[in-house]
Order: C-alpha cells, then sequence, then structure tokens
C-alpha cells in the first residue's frame, strides 16, 4: 500500500510534464517555481460571462483572459508583444500582409486539438455584423475590417486593409474561440447566449492557464489548472503552478479591502489611495505587501462643451460657449489650476501631474519636451487681461462683454476622487475670480451629456487607455470620431488644429517607422497642448497588494495589473 | 372568500400601477445600458447603436411595456443585458441567501421585541422601562449603514467576526456540518444589523399595544376582580394587544425581500442587493424591474396574510364586512 501510494506519485510528477505540453510548448525561461496551491482573488464586481464575444465589462474580461489564449500577447511588464498562441510571424514589405505560424501539438481544455480552423472561426464570429462583438470595432482599421485565411493546419495569413504601425498589438486579448464547441451555437444564431455563468464548466472550452469548475452566483468563480496548457518553465514544468484560482466579489471596494486585509483574499488589484494608506499600517502584522507600481494608463483631465449647440439651445450657454472656444481662456484655467495639490490632498501623493493628455504609464510616448506646467496666478490673470477680460470691484471676473465669469463642472458622483479634484479646482478658478460650481452626476447620467445631449458647460473625465500606444486613443483624437469627446462626430473638423491633428494621426497609424511615429505623435501632443481641447490634469498610480510568499509577482501598470503572468504565479514552501 | 379575492384584483392592479410608474421611471432616467460602453474609446457610436437596436430599448415606451406585460404575464421576467440571461434564474440564484438573511433577522427580531415590548410594558414608569426606553431611542437612532461598517471594521482588526461575504476561503474543503457553521458565522454580523434596525420599532410598538389594553375597562375590572398579574397578561391583555401586532407581522413579511438589500450591498453578502445595486447603476432594467417587482409582491402578500390573519382572529372586522 505504502509502496503504491509512493509509486503513484512518482508517475504524477514524471507524467505530468510530458502529457498535457507537448509539441511546440512555450518555454518560459527564467521562471521557477512550485506546483499546487490556490489563490484567492478579490475583486469588486462579480462577472457577467465567460463570453469573449460579447463580453464588456472589466470584471469579466479579468475572468475570460485566465481561461483564454491570444494569438499575440504583450506582456505587461516590457510593453512588448510576444508570441502566444502564434509562435512566429513574418510581415511583407508594404505591411499589409501577416502570416502567422501556430503553435502545434496544442490542446483546448476539453483535449481538442487546436489548428487554423479554430483561428479562422474566431475571427469570422468577431467580425460578424449580425453578432455585434463590441470586439469588432477593434478589428477595424478605419471602417475596414481585416481578413484572416487559412494557409495550412498551422498557418493563417492576416490581411490589413490598409497599412498599420503595430498591427501585432491588435491580436493581444483576442481570445481564440473553440470551433468544435462554437460553431454549432453561431449557426444557430444563439452565441451571445452561450458561455454564460450558469453553463456547465465541461461547455466552456479555451487555450487559457485555467478552466471553469464552479459558479457560486454573488460568490466567486472557481477555476482550476488546465491539464493541457501549453506553456512550461525552464524545469520543464507545465504551467501553471497554481492547482486553483478563486475569484471572489466582494460587492464594494471596501469590503474588498476589509477581506484582503482579514486574510480572505491574497490579492488585490487597483485601490484607491486612501485604502492603500490604511492598509499599510497592518502591512507586517498581517503578512501583506503591497505596491505602488506608479502611474498608469489612466489620465484625468478637464474639458468644456465646444459642441455646435442645436437652435434654440439656452442663450446663456451659447453665449458662456463664446469664453470656451478661446484658446487664451483654456489656457488661463489649465496654468490656475494647481496640479501638485491635487495629486498631494486628492491621492495622498500616489499620482503623477501630467502636462501632456497622455498618461504617464504610455511612458515611451510622452512627449518629455513639453513643459512642465506650474500653477501661475499672474500668468492666468495676464493672458486674461490680454484677452480682454476684466475684474469687478468685487473681485469677480468679467468677460470681454463686461459678464461676470460663471460656470459648472459636471463629474461623476461615484468617483470620490474627482469629485475631490473638481472642487479643489473650482476654488483654484476662484482666485481668478471665476465663480464655478461643481455638479456631480450618476456615471450613466454624465456620459449621456457628454456624448448625446451635450447638455453640459465643462466636464471632469478620466480615460484609461487599453494599450501602450497612440492608437487606442484614435477615437479621442480624431475629429470625426464618438469619442471626441469635446465635440464628437464632426463632418469636416471644426477647427484648423483639429485638421491637423487628424492628418497627423493618420499619418502616424500607417507609419512604421517608430522613431518617426514618435516625432509625428510628439507634433500632436505640441498641438493639443497650445489649444487645449482637454485640459490633462493627472495620472493615478496603480496600486495593489498581495499576501507574503506569492512567487513571480510582478504587477504591471497595464491593465490585468496583478493577474497578467498568473501562470508563473506560485506559493513558496513559507506561504503554504 | 369574497373578500379574498377582491384583495388579490386589488393586489393585481396595483402591481401594475407599479410597473407602469417604474417604466416611466426608468424612461426618465438619463442613459441606458449601453451608455457604459462609451466609455472605452475604442467602441464606435454605430456599434453602440446597432446593439441598442438589437435589445430593442431603441423602441418607443408604450410597445415596450406592452411587450413586457405581455412576457411577464408569460411568467417570462425579461432578459439581463448584462448578463446575457433571463432574469428568472439569475435572481433564483441569490434570492436564498437574502430570504436566509431576512428570515433568520425578522425571526430573531421578534423573539427578542415582544418579550422585551411586554416586560417594559409590565414595568412601566420603572427603572428598568426607563432604560429599556432609553436604550432603545439610542439604537433606533444609529442608521444601519453606519453600525454596518463600524461593526466590520471592528471585526477586522479584532478577528471577532469574518469580514464580510457568506465563506470563507477553503469551504469547499469543509464537511458539510463546518459549512453551515461557517455560513451561521458570516451571518452574525448582517443579522445583527438587521436585527438593530427593526427591534426597537417592534418594542415600542409591543410596549405601546399592551399598555392601552392595559387601560382598558376590561382590564381594569380584571384587576379589581383580583385576577393574578401574570395571569391577566398572558390569558387577557395579549391577545387583546395582538391586533397591531399582527399587522406589523405582515409587514415584517412584506419586508422579507427588500429589508436587507443595504446591508447586503455594504457587508457584501451575495443576495439580490449587489445584484440589484449593479443593475439600477448599469441600467440594466429588466433586472431592476423584477427585483422591484418582486418585492412589490412581497409586500403585498405580506400584508395580505396579516389581514387573513386579523380577520381570523378578530371578530369585530368580520362584522364590519
Amino acid at each position: 500500500m505504502l509502496f503504491l501510494r509512493y509509486f503513484g506519485a512518482v508517475v504524477l510528477v514524471v507524467l505530468t510534464p510530458v502529457s498535457g505540453a507537448s509539441g511546440d510548448a512555450l518555454v518560459l525561461s527564467g521562471v521557477t517555481g512550485e506546483r499546487g496551491g490556490t489563490l484567492v482573488f478579490g475583486q469588486r464586481n462579480e462577472p457577467k460571462t465567460f463570453n469573449p464575444v460579447i463580453a464588456a465589462d472589466a470584471a469579466s474580461r479579468e475572468l475570460i483572459l485566465r481561461v483564454m489564449a491570444d494569438l499575440i500577447h504583450i506582456n505587461r511588464a516590457t510593453q512588448l508583444t510576444e508570441p502566444a498562441l502564434a509562435k512566429s510571424w513574418t510581415v511583407s514589405h508594404d505591411g499589409l500582409h501577416y502570416v502567422l505560424s501556430l503553435r502545434r501539438g496544442v490542446r483546448f481544455s476539453d483535449g481538442q486539438p487546436f489548428t487554423a480552423d479554430d483561428v479562422v472561426f474566431s475571427f469570422q464570429v468577431y467580425l460578424d455584423e449580425k453578432v455585434r462583438s463590441p470586439q469588432r470595432d477593434l478589428l477595424l482599421l478605419e471602417g475596414k475590417p481585416i481578413s484572416v485565411r487559412k494557409l495550412d493546419s498551422y498557418r493563417v495569413a492576416v490581411d490589413l486593409p490598409r497599412p498599420y504601425a503595430v498591427a501585432e498589438r491588435l491580436f493581444d486579448g483576442l481570445a481564440i474561440l473553440p470551433r468544435h464547441i462554437l460553431e454549432p451555437v453561431y449557426r444557430e444564431g444563439k452565441l451571445a447566449q452561450a458561455w454564460n455563468l450558469s453553463s456547465l464548466p465541461t461547455e466552456v472550452v479555451g487555450l487559457g492557464p485555467f478552466r471553469f469548475k464552479q459558479f457560486l452566483a454573488g460568490q466567486r468563480v472557481v477555476l482550476e489548472r488546465n491539464p493541457y496548457y501549453w506553456k512550461v518553465d525552464q524545469a520543464g514544468i507545465q504551467l501553471p503552478y497554481l492547482s486553483e484560482v478563486d475569484l471572489e466579489f466582494a460587492g464594494s471596494e471596501d469590503t474588498q479591502v476589509l477581506r484582503f486585509q482579514d486574510g480572505q483574499s491574497d490579492v488585490i488589484s487597483r485601490m484607491s489611495a486612501r485604502n492603500f494608506a490604511a492598509l499599510e499600517k497592518d502591512r507586517v502584522r498581517r503578512g501583506y505587501a503591497l505596491s505602488d507600481v506608479g502611474p498608469g494608463l489612466e489620465y484625468s483631465f478637464l474639458f468644456f462643451n465646444l459642441n455646435e449647440l442645436p437652435e434654440g439651445a439656452s442663450p446663456e450657454v451659447v453665449a458662456r460657449q463664446r469664453l470656451f472656444r478661446r484658446a487664451s481662456f483654456r489656457r488661463a484655467v489649465s496654468v490656475a489650476i494647481d496640479r501638485e495639490a491635487l495629486v498631494r490632498l486628492v491621492y495622498l501623493g500616489r499620482a503623477a501631474a501630467l502636462s501632456t493628455p497622455v498618461p504617464l504609464g504610455d511612458k515611451a510616448w510622452v512627449n518629455a519636451k513639453l513643459p512642465h506646467i506650474v500653477r501661475s496666478l499672474p500668468q492666468a490673470h495676464q493672458a486674461l487681461a490680454a484677452a480682454g477680460f476684466s475684474r469687478a470691484p468685487d473681485g469677480a471676473l468679467l468677460d470681454p462683454e463686461g459678464k461676470p465669469v460663471e460656470f459648472s463642472i459636471i463629474t461623476s458622483a461615484g468617483n470620490t476622487e474627482r469629485l475631490q479634484m473638481a472642487t479643489l479646482i473650482q476654488d483654484d478658478l476662484k482666485q481668478l475670480g471665476m465663480n464655478v460650481h461643481v455638479v456631480p452626476l450618476e456615471f450613466g447620467s454624465l456620459v449621456n451629456r457628454v456624448f448625446q445631449t451635450h447638455d453640459y458647460e465643462a466636464c471632469l473625465m478620466s480615460l484609461i487607455d487599453s494599450d501602450a500606444d497612440p492608437n487606442p486613443d484614435m477615437a479621442v483624437w480624431l475629429s470625426s470620431a464618438g469619442n471626441h469627446l469635446w465635440h464628437p462626430e464632426q463632418k469636416t473638423p471644426a477647427t484648423p488644429w483639429e485638421g491637423d491633428i487628424d492628418r497627423l494621426m493618420r499619418e502616424q497609424m500607417v507609419t512604421r517607422n517608430r522613431n518617426e511615429r514618435k516625432r509625428i505623435f510628439d507634433r500632436v501632443q505640441e498641438i493639443l497642448m497650445e489649444n487645449l481641447p482637454l485640459i490633462p490634469l493627472l495620472s493615478p498610480d496603480i496600486l495593489v497588494g498581495a499576501k507574503n510568499g506569492l512567487g513571480n509577482f510582478r504587477p504591471a501598470m497595464m491593465d490585468h495589473y496583478v493577474l497578467w503572468n498568473i501562470e508563473e504565479l506560485y506559493w513558496r514552501a513559507e506561504a503554504r | 372568500m369574497k373578500y379574498l379575492g377582491w384583495r388579490l384584483l386589488h393586489g393585481v392592479g396595483l402591481l401594475a400601477l407599479l410597473s407602469l410608474l417604474s417604466f416611466m421611471l426608468s424612461q426618465v432616467a438619463s442613459g441606458d445600458f449601453y451608455s457604459q460602453l462609451r466609455n472605452d474609446p475604442r467602441i464606435s457610436p454605430e456599434t453602440v447603436a446597432a446593439l441598442r437596436a438589437q435589445a430593442g430599448i431603441d423602441r418607443p415606451f408604450p410597445i415596450r411595456y406592452a411587450a413586457w406585460i405581455v412576457a411577464v404575464s408569460r411568467g417570462d421576467f425579461g432578459y439581463s443585458l448584462a448578463y446575457h440571461r433571463p432574469v428568472a434564474p439569475l435572481l433564483e440564484e441569490r434570492i436564498g441567501a437574502t430570504l436566509i438573511l431576512t428570515g433568520a433577522a425578522t425571526l430573531t427580531t421578534w423573539l427578542i421585541a415582544v418579550p422585551l415590548g411586554i416586560w417594559s410594558a409590565a414595568r412601566r414608569g420603572k427603572w428598568g422601562d426607563r432604560v429599556s426606553t432609553v436604550a432603545v431611542s439610542l439604537v433606533l437612532a444609529v442608521p444601519d449603514l453606519v453600525l454596518a461598517i463600524a461593526l466590520l471594521v471592528l471585526s477586522v482588526q479584532t478577528g471577532w467576526l469574518p469580514a464580510g461575504g457568506k465563506i470563507s476561503r477553503g469551504y469547499a474543503q469543509m464537511g458539510s456540518i463546518q459549512q453551515l457553521r461557517d455560513v451561521a458565522w458570516h451571518m452574525v454580523l448582517p443579522v445583527t444589523v438587521l436585527v438593530a434596525g427593526s427591534t426597537p420599532v417592534l418594542i415600542r410598538h409591543t410596549r405601546a399595544s399592551i399598555l392601552e389594553v392595559m387601560e382598558a375597562p376590561f382590564a381594569m375590572s380584571a384587576r379589581a376582580q383580583g385576577i393574578p398579574r401574570r395571569r391577566l397578561l398572558y390569558r387577557h391583555l395579549l391577545p387583546a394587544a395582538l391586533n397591531p401586532l399582527i399587522s406589523l407581522l405582515g409587514l415584517s413579511l412584506g419586508s422579507l425581500l427588500s429589508a436587507s438589500l443595504l446591508v447586503e450591498i455594504v457587508t457584501g453578502w451575495p443576495g439580490l442587493g449587489p445584484l440589484f445595486l449593479e443593475a439600477v447603476m448599469a441600467r440594466d432594467f429588466a433586472v431592476v424591474l423584477a427585483v422591484v417587482m418582486l418585492s412589490a409582491a412581497f409586500l403585498f402578500i405580506g400584508n395580505l396574510v396579516a389581514d387573513l390573519l386579523l380577520y381570523r382572529f378578530d371578530p369585530r372586522i368580520r362584522t364590519v364586512d
């Protein structure tokens, strides 16, 4: 009996590395760890679906990337692309044609083989207009879809409708679907209903490090190791190291933080500076470590409503818009804002002031030559006086028509930090004699006013870039785009400088020389800072924490901040 | 029987009116489920518009309402846009957790409040009654949410109670008795908060109604005839004081689905609360409407039960009818 048990253990150890990761396994060099153990990850919200085709919320995407894999992946530490399911690729001279060679011998989490048919099927689904996947827009270049053809069982050709500077980055996060499972559902037109949380674990099949084991409504999703995963460490041990991952939903950030502090969860991602400070006191006694990864890909800014308002808009708003349209007015506002105070008071120092509307986490693309904005009231006064503004005896600022300057800033009521920033800015601008009101709105209403009704004067908002590259923000900078916040969906550029930005952004999109792209995007930032359609404020730091003893834990500033290398995470012996 | 039929009809009308009102309110709320997609700059307005059309939320109000009524009459509570699932199973998965919580809280509340109320009434004006009156007022004055947060922080600091949620890590590895104990342990905090919120009111009502019948002529005559205090209290006064308590019981039963929503959110209890809040924020109206209608139906049934009990126990009501 004793012998049998011993023998069984040996067989297990010898067989596991070999059994799943046959063929073209990806060897992660420099990675070592030990197998076993469970990781509990505390999330704020409950994921809604396993279905990568329709998932739109962050919690679901967090879950999906644990059980799915992409062809080419962006390494969150280096921010560079690296091979994933595609083990290599070639590009034609004009940059329009890619040939991707797929890894051989890779199996889905149900043991079925992965081939080019799965890749072609996946793109067919994502690009199908009837499916209406939010992912589809990511695969369109200026409205035209990319196309994917099968060359043989392990090679696919990808044709771009036009050159695209960083085409490989398009594949990141695009989950490859199992054709043998989803094709029948897709043919029936029921793809959107597939793979929800009530699905059977055996139905949800992917190529990621883990697979679905159990769902407890409102509480957690339990994932188990995918025995067919295609990555091994340098010792040849099949990854992932962890046997199980529990994604636990706390409902609110406060509960999430309390449960981490109490040891109920092992890892916590993206907490507020205040919670970070609160957790820091207890760090040693509770046995966890916190880290400030530095400013991420989020950037906050203030902008004014520059839309063409329809006939019949309130004359008061129209009059105020005449002010907002003056670049000198926007510059005065910008230089009157004390960004350092925002960083210090709102984020307790865990953020960085911006001098360009590009998040600081996007290190390679920030135009470092742009001057740091130092608060200067005299400079603001000077700019306003030169533009014909004056001060009333009671100190109120009067516009060139002699009317007092007064406007309101809308911001999201659910976000404490933004609300505090708006209040501090209100105070900063008061010192210029401006009468500013802060109007907190529930996020849905805010979005509606900015994009649909255009019924607002100024707005304080943040965007989070999905990638450290200028391209994800094309839709913000192009004047014709729907997310050109201050004046979306222009037929023709409303101002010459918006026309210049359109031209430059389109140019950088097709420029394949990186230095040349950088030069163009630097110029875009110069134009943006001359005209200040978005007045940049700051980039908050990414604040995370993990229980001591979690090996290979390397939080990143891009999304999936803490779990991006989940296949490498392991529990050191002392933490088990 | 006629009474029951009339009440049921009345209830259905009330629910229909409520649904119309909720629908109108949802119409007034700005934005819809797909508005939040606009936060991702890569998703185009055209895609958002197409998704809207597909979900049918761009149709005019009367058509959407009619479609909803038809669906509900067939027992179909609609389709959650966030979860891509029908609403009914979504609620089914969570309603149990809410009922366990509110059920335990309601039971505890009654077990504490009624005896305390009687005790307090029997000692009216004495120091015991005074102390309990002050204590009740104090507890009544503390908002549920503040109490919940304070208890949560205290639990984490001292380790006495779990920090929210319904189960501990390692729940799957426990035996069934241990699992039961684990859930019960997690229930202590939210149940305490709920009990603290509802007990004071019930104590005051019990006390007041007992005092009222103590003053009644029949009680005075009973006392004059020398019936012992204890026998008087339990045999004669309590049944007579039952009416307002039965009404309160109806209210208690009726709020089984709604009383704990906020506390659930704060303590991370996986019931209807967190689902409801997220649905409201995301404008997932099918879920919001279903929760609203269901809790309204509960309230109606609770009141109906109370009225039927009154009808059974109080002959005066029957003669009026």
